[in-house]
C-alpha cells in the first residue's frame, strides 16, 4: 500500500522530496503552498492535487512532509501532530531550540512519528565514516574536523537570506555538521564560534565544540566561498586511528566554471541521491520496517547547539549547552 | 669564517641543522654540546663532529654563532650563557615555557647586543611566502578568517621530553600553536589579542600532557583564526604530520598545504611521503648565518618567538577558564 504524502511548501526541497517519495513507492497526493502557481506546478509534476488549505491536506494524507521556510516548521509540525498524521520535516526542525523541543513533545504526546531531514546522515561517505567509528576502527573519537564551504545562492529566496527566518548560515548550513559531529562524537556540551560576513552577505563561521566524553570538534560552515564552489570534508582522529575524506571528487574538471550555477548547490554523488535514500528510509520507518536513524531529540539538540553557536558569535563567549540564552 | 656550535641535541632538529650548516660556505662547525651522556653517545654514533659535555666547554672552544636545541625549559639558561659570551643565537621554538623566560631571553640578547632569532622555518616555505604575497596584493580581498592545521604524530617517537610538562611546558598546544600564530602575524602584521582553546587527552592517554587541541585566536585587526594543533596523526601515518592554512577573504579563498611537495611512496608494505621540494630549514639556517655575517637584518626575531609563545600560554589559561582570554 502506498503511503499518501502531503507536501507542504513547493520550493526546491519539496520537488526533491516528492521525487524521493515516488522512488520509495509512495506518492505525494496533495501539495500546499501560499503561492498557488508554484503549488500547481509541483502538483502537475507529481500527479498530486493542490490542497484547498491545511485542514483539507491533513484530512487526506498518512504523513505530511514539511518543506517550508524554517520559521514556519513548528506550526506545521504541531498541526500534523494534532491531526494524528506522521510528520516528516526538513531540517532544522524549528527556528529555535525551544521550538524544536516543543515540536518533539507535541509529536510524542500525539503518538505520531517525527522524522527530521538531517540528510548528511544519508550521504554515503558520512555513513561509512560513522560505521567505521561504530566498528571501533579508530578507537575513541578525539578530534573531529568537518567542513561545508560554498556560496550564497544568488537566486535564494528572501526568507533564506533573512537570518530572522532561516537562522542564517549557522542554522541552515552548519547544522548539518553540528548534527553529524554529535552523531559520531557524542552530545555537545559547550560551543565557541566566530563569524565574519563578506560584502555580498555570504557569512563564514568557524566553531569549536566540546562533547560529552571529551572529544573536540572543529566545524567550518561558509557561504563566503567563490560562486560555483562546494566543498565538504571529514576528518575524525581517534585513539587508534584516523579517518579522512577530503574533497577529492571522483570526477574533477579543469574547465572554467559556468556562470549558470545552481541555486542550491549540492555535492555530486554517484549512486542514489542521499535525499532519495533518506526518504526511502523514512518510508520504511513509517511502515514499521525500520527504526529512525534520526531520533527527534537529536534534531532538537542540533537546533539547541546552533542557538548556542549564534549566541557565542554575538556575545564573544563560550556557551554551555543548557545555559539560558 | 663563522664558527658555529649546536647547543643541546635533545631536540630532533639538531641533526637536520647540522646537515644544513654543512652546505654553507664560510661556516666552520665547532661541534655540539650536551649534558646528557646518552644523547652524547647517540650523537657520536651518527656524526663525526665532537660533542662537549658542557655548554661552557663549547663556548670556550670559540663560537660566533649558536643554534640552541636543548629542551625548551633549558633555553633561557643556555641563551644567558651565550649572550654573556657575545654569541649570536638561533633558538629552537617555542622560545621558552613561560612568558617570563621568553622575555628574559629577549632582554639578555638585547643587553649583550647579540642577534636572537626564533626558529620559525615556515617563514621560509615558498607556499607560506606566496600566502604573504597574496595578502599584500589583496588577491582575495579583505581577509576574514583563517583555518589552520599543524597536526602531527606524537613526537615522543623522537624524544620523550616533548610530552613532559616541565621540559616542554605542555603538549600539543606548546608544540604546534606557535608556527601558525607566527605565520598569521607575519602575513597581516597584526597581533593576537584573544584566545579560546579546547584540549583533551584521548589520543595517547598514557602521556601527561594534552594531545588534542583546538585554538581560536582573535587578532587586533578583527580577523579570527582556528589552529588545530593536535597530535592526531596515528602511528603508521606516511609522514610526521603537516601544516595547512585556508584563508577566506571577501573576494576569494586560498588554501596552502605547506608540505605538498612530496611523493607518495610504498616501500616493503609501508606507505611514506618523501619530500622532493624546497627545504625551509635550510633556508632558515642560511638566513641566520647571513645575518651573523652582517649580510642582512634578521627577518625573524626573539619578539616573534615571545608573541607566539604568549598565544600558546593564553590557550592554557583559556582551557582553565572555559572562556576566551586576553593575550
Amino acid at each position: 500500500m502506498k503511503l499518501r504524502i502531503g507536501i507542504i511548501g513547493a520550493g526546491n526541497m519539496a520537488a526533491v522530496h516528492a521525487d524521493g517519495w515516488e522512488a520509495a513507492g509512495d506518492s505525494a497526493v496533495a501539495v500546499l503552498d501560499a503561492d498557488a502557481q508554484r503549488a500547481a506546478e509541483l502538483a502537475a509534476t507529481t500527479g498530486a492535487r493542490v490542497a484547498d488549505d491545511l485542514d483539507d491536506l491533513l484530512r487526506s494524507v498518512d504523513a505530511i512532509d514539511i518543506c517550508t521556510p524554517t520559521d514556519t516548521h513548528l506550526d506545521y509540525v504541531v498541526a500534523g501532530a494534532a491531526s494524528g498524521v506522521a510528520v516528516v520535516c526538513e531540517k532544522p526542525l524549528a527556528r529555535t531550540g525551544e521550538g524544536a523541543r516543543s515540536a518533539v513533545a507535541a509529536c510524542r504526546e500525539a503518538g505520531v512519528p517525527l522524522l527530521v531531514g538531517h540528510v548528511v546522515r544519508f550521504f554515503p561517505e558520512y555513513v561509512e565514516a560513522k560505521a567505521r567509528v561504530v566498528a571501533g576502527d579508530i578507537g575513541d573519537v578525539a578530534v573531529v574536523r568537518l567542513d561545508r564551504s560554498t556560496y550564497l545562492p544568488a537566486g535564494a529566496s528572501a526568507w533564506f537570506k533573512d537570518p530572522a527566518r532561516s537562522g542564517g548560515v549557522v542554522h541552515d548550513l552548519m547544522i548539518h555538521d553540528v548534527d553529524y559531529a554529535a552523531w559520531v562524537a557524542g552530545s555537545v556540551t559547550r560551543v565557541y564560534a566566530r563569524l565574519a560576513g563578506s560584502i555580498d552577505g555570504g557569512d563564514h563561521v568557524l566553531a569549536t565544540l566540546k562533547h560529552e566524553g571529551g572529544a573536540i570538534s572543529h566545524i567550518q560552515a561558509s557561504w563566503a566561498f567563490p560562486v560555483g564552489s562546494f566543498r565538504t570534508s571529514i576528518e575524525i582522529a581517534g585513539s587508534e586511528g584516523l579517518i579522512m575524506r577530503h574533497a577529492s571528487d571522483p570526477f574533477r574538471s579543469l574547465v572554467a566554471v559556468s556562470p549558470d550555477v545552481p541555486d542550491v548547490p549540492a555535492p555530486p554523488t554517484s549512486g542514489e541521491s542521499p535525499y532519495a535514500s533518506q526518504i526511502r528510509h523514512f518510508s520504511y520507518v513509517l511502515r514499521g520496517k525500520a527504526t529512525s536513524r534520526i531520533a527527534p531529540e537529536d534534531a532538537a539538540a542540533a537546533v539547541d547547539v546552533c542557538d548556542a553557536i549564534a549566541t557565542s558569535i554575538v556575545s564573544g563567549r563560550a556557551i554551555e549547552i543548557g545555559e539560558k540564552l | 669564517m663563522i664558527r658555529v656550535g649546536i647547543f643541546g641535541v635533545a631536540h630532533i632538529h639538531a641533526d637536520g641543522y647540522l646537515a644544513n650548516l654543512k652546505t654553507i660556505d664560510g661556516v666552520e662547525i665547532v661541534g655540539a654540546s650536551e649534558t646528557e651522556a646518552t644523547l652524547r653517545t647517540g650523537w657520536l654514533d651518527r656524526h663525526t663532529e665532537p660533542v662537549f659535555a658542557t655548554h661552557e666547554a663549547l663556548i670556550a672552544a670559540g663560537v660566533d654563532a649558536a643554534i640552541v636545541c636543548t629542551t625548551t625549559n633549558e633555553h633561557r639558561e643556555v641563551v644567558e650563557q651565550l649572550a654573556a659570551a657575545g654569541v649570536d643565537v638561533l633558538c629552537e621554538k617555542p622560545l621558552a615555557t613561560t612568558v617570563e623566560d621568553s622575555q628574559a631571553i629577549m632582554n639578555v640578547c638585547a643587553a649583550s647586543d647579540v642577534l636572537l632569532m626564533t626558529a620559525f622555518p615556515m617563514r621560509f616555505n615558498p607556499s607560506i611566502a606566496a600566502g604573504r604575497a597574496w595578502i599584500d596584493e589583496d588577491r582575495i580581498g579583505e581577509i576574514l578568517a583563517f583555518a589552520g592545521t599543524n597536526q602531527g604524530r606524537i613526537p615522543t617517537h623522537y624524544a620523550e621530553w616533548f610530552a613532559d610538562p616541565i621540559a616542554a611546558g605542555g603538549g600539543a598546544v606548546m608544540d604546534h600553536v606557535v608556527h601558525l600564530v607566527d605565520i598569521m602575524r607575519w602575513w597581516m602584521e597584526s597581533e593576537p589579542v584573544e584566545v579560546y582553546a579546547l584540549t583533551n587527552r584521548i589520543l595517547h592517554p598514557d602521556v601527561a600532557v594534552e594531545t588534542g587541541g583546538m585554538v581560536t585566536v582573535g587578532f587586533d585587526n578583527g580577523v579570527f583564526a582556528t589552529i588545530d594543533c593536535s597530535w592526531s596523526r596515528p602511528d603508521g601515518y606516511p609522514t610526521w604530520g603537516g601544516l595547512t592554512i585556508e584563508a577566506v577573504g571577501t573576494d576569494g579563498v586560498f588554501t596552502i598545504d605547506a608540505f605538498a611537495e612530496r611523493l607518495d611512496v610504498w616501500s616493503y608494505g609501508d606507505a611514506m611521503w618523501t619530500d622532493w621540494g624546497s627545504d625551509a630549514n635550510q633556508a632558515m639556517i642560511d638566513h641566520f648565518i647571513g645575518a651573523v655575517k652582517g649580510e642582512h637584518p634578521l627577518e625573524v626575531t626573539g619578539a616573534d618567538g615571545l608573541r607566539a609563545t604568549e598565544v600558546a600560554l593564553a590557550a592554557y589559561r583559556s582551557v582553565t577558564a572555559g572562556q576566551p582570554v586576553d593575550v
